[in-house]
């Protein structure tokens, strides 16, 4: 066994390093989708952890205990919620989205929401109420105040969309049942995982597995570089 | 500008203000006259910080209006005038994160750009003596230090009324004594000054008049 694990390894580091396309084309949408989805995610997020963060209004509370329980909803559970929603019965599902990439990006989007509006909540919270402010009685207008919190709160938004990132790309359950796996179109790193080790083909998994693997380490390196601390320490 | 004389910049009638059924300020009248210097005194709790908030239109009162060259204003409509006209100090600065120049760029306009900004920066720094702090990292910066930072953003920021929130406290001599004759400097510009205490410490000097704060109500003292 330990055998054959070397010799899936070393296959699989012999496949990333051959430029394969069908590797690499996985790859691409699986950067792709889970790209547009947090693009979109990012700035709704971002305005309802800020209003969460400095505003009081009716409902608020409720507002925070939801996104923190949809912080540990299963992506699998998520899957399904937006399955339902998208299949032929559903309620949306004369737009014929399912096992298309826009269906992945929408549970992919129902995923990170929770976890930047909870993240991004805290990041705000943790700005000294005097900064909004300041930038108030500076004459700054809403916008140019909005601009100087966001700035003092960025290293904490970064890791916010950092770790928002690296649980969409990383995820099986929602892909798989909203994607499909549908060769050059809908599989992504994650499914193509789960369906080259159900084949016993280890080395495209672990190619695959190594690849978001040095993409968790960089994302985290990059978040210790924007800190200003150069190095992990 | 002797007190007859000076031009009352804005009227406020009637502000009130309550927290969670405890009532705050009771139907205050205050006007605000140009290049003049009140103290706003008061015990801890007073009240003191809350209506200079609401005097900033950084918080809204419960009742109350403004009145600015004979044209009344609902509170409503009035917050942003007041923060177009009115500038808020806290008691400990805020500083935002990046250089002392930075920090006071953000009091300049937009719309002024090039050499006439630069000559601006460079008439602030030297006013409030920051001109070897200008590159300093503004969150390292000692308590009279950031006073003078605030008080470098206020002079860029022009707006005709300061509020400050005991602007000496915990600062040593010297500082206070900076921070003292920068407002002096203020008020002789023409600024309007309201600053809020609960011990005077030296800024009676500055003072045409004094306002104590108790209960609830204003009363008006003459210095």
């Amino acid at each position: 066994m330990q055998e054959s694990l070397g010799q899936a390894i070393a296959e699989a580091i012999a496949l990333l390093l051959s430029a394969d396309p069908a590797l690499w084309e996985i790859i691409g949408i699986s950067f792709s989708v889970s790209g547009a989805a947090i693009t979109i995610a990012v700035l709704p997020a971002m305005a309802v952890g800020f209003a969460l963060a400095f505003y009081e209004f009716p409902g608020r509370r409720l507002l925070i205990a939801l996104s923190n329980t949809l912080l540990s909803v299963p992506a699998v559970v998520v899957g399904l919620t937006c399955y339902l929603l998208l299949s032929r019965q559903g309620p949306l599902g004369d737009m014929r989205l399912l096992f298309t990439q826009s269906a992945m990006i929408i549970g992919q989007i129902a995923l990170c929401f929770p976890l930047l509006v909870a993240m991004s909540h805290s990041a705000f919270q943790a700005v000294d109420r005097r900064a909004w402010e300041t930038a108030i009685t500076l004459g700054q207008s809403t916008l140019g105040a909005l601009y100087l919190v966001v700035r003092e709160a960025r290293f904490a938004l970064l890791a916010a969309v950092l770790a928002a990132f690296g649980r969409i790309i990383a995820e099986v359950g929602a892909s798989m049942m909203l994607g499909g796996n549908i060769l050059h179109y809908t599989r992504n790193i994650p499914t193509a995982i789960a369906l080259e080790t159900s084949k016993g083909d280890f080395a495209q998994g672990i190619a695959l597995g190594m690849v978001l693997l040095v993409l968790a380490f960089s994302l985290n390196i990059l978040l210790h570089l924007f800190q200003g601390k150069g190095a992990l320490t | 500008m002797s007190a007859e004389i000076a031009r009352c910049l804005i009227e406020f009638q009637g502000v009130s203000k309550s927290f969670e059924g405890r009532t705050i300020l009771q139907s205050l009248n205050l006007c605000l006259r140009e290049g003049q210097c009140h103290l706003l005194l008061g015990e801890n709790g007073a009240g003191k910080s809350t209506l200079l908030r609401i005097m900033a239109g950084l918080l809204a009162p419960d009742q109350g209006m403004i009145t600015q060259q004979a044209t009344s204003r609902r509170w409503r409509k009035a917050r942003d005038f007041l923060r177009g006209h009115v500038m808020y100090l806290h008691q400990t600065p805020y500083l935002f994160d990046g250089s002392v120049r930075q920090n006071l760029q953000y009091a300049l306009p937009a719309t002024l750009r090039g050499k006439a900004r630069e000559q601006r920066l460079q008439q602030v720094l030297d006013w409030s003596e920051l001109s070897n702090l200008a590159l300093s990292p503004a969150k390292q910066l000692s308590g009279g230090e950031k006073q003078r930072v605030a008080l470098a953003r206020a002079f860029l920021r022009q707006a005709p009324v300061l509020l400050l929130d005991e602007p000496t406290a915990n600062l040593d001599r010297t500082s206070r004594q900076r921070t003292i004759a920068l407002l002096h400097s203020l008020k002789q510009r023409g600024v309007c000054l309201l600053i809020a205490c609960h011990d005077a410490h030296g800024l009676d000097i500055l003072a045409d008049g004094n306002y104590q704060l108790s209960a609830g109500s204003l009363l008006a003292e003459q210095a």
